[in-house]
């Protein structure tokens, strides 16, 4: 053995890349993909104000190419539960769940654990591409139990 | 050719946890420099006692005379 090192992911990308850890996280989740466009939200919005909302930011986040950012946002969805990631004004990626017959810490609770796999998501495919552009070759990939994912790779160098 | 060898579990918050394996020396705190500039930051690290071996290893002949007696 030579070295164990942990680190604490810090999520700082480009819009895309914020969208494909977020489509990451539906599928593994079970949501679906509605929509990117804020304006439309912003319609759906004024029409469902009895629903409750909850905001959660993820941690150590930021979109970079903030002028593009800045009215994106993408829409997950599963029955009546909505999930909107977005960027905030401070340039912090956030979380925004709403859904009826909900109370907020159930909401809370829901997009905490779609920001945890939206995290991961983002991870998974950074550290893949790199270790690849790197010249390792995957030896052995799963998800355990605990739902982490645990990546074997090997390259040889002279 | 040496081979070199990485673990990564990245738990369901996002948190990596990486085991490299297999680089001698200071080569495996290239490997962590690197990955953390990918991921974010070093939270905690361990060095094993194979960090501490040489990163050349030394080629030893050994030549065994057989003396007629």
């Amino acid at each position: 053995m030579s070295a164990v090192v942990i680190l604490t992911p810090a999520i700082v990308a480009g819009w895309p890349t914020i969208v494909a850890a977020v489509a990451g996280a539906a599928s593994a989740l079970g949501l679906v993909v509605k929509q990117s466009v804020k304006q439309d939200i912003d319609i759906a919005q004024q029409t469902q104000a009895t629903e409750q909302t909850v905001e959660v930011e993820l941690a150590k986040s930021e979109v970079v190419a903030q002028n593009l950012a800045k009215e994106k946002e993408i829409v997950v969805t599963k029955g009546d539960i909505e999930l909107s990631v977005s960027r905030d004004e401070r340039g912090r990626c956030k979380v925004c769940a709403k859904g009826k017959g909900k109370t907020k810490a159930e909401l809370k609770q829901i997009a905490e654990q779609f920001a945890q796999k939206m995290a991961q998501c983002f991870v998974y495919n950074r550290v893949a591409t790199e270790l690849k552009n790197k010249g390792f070759q995957t030896v052995n990939e799963e998800v355990m139990e605990d739902q982490s994912i645990r990546i074997n790779v090997r390259r040889w160098v002279d | 050719m040496a081979q070199h060898d990485v673990e990564i579990v990245i738990s369901k918050t996002g948190e990596v946890k990486v085991h490299i394996k297999g680089v001698k020396g200071k080569g495996c705190l290239e490997y962590a420099k690197w990955l953390s500039k990918i991921v974010g930051s070093v939270r905690e690290q361990k060095l094993t006692s194979e960090y501490y071996e040489p990163e050349v290893k030394s080629k030893i002949d050994l030549h065994q005379q057989l003396n007629d007696e």
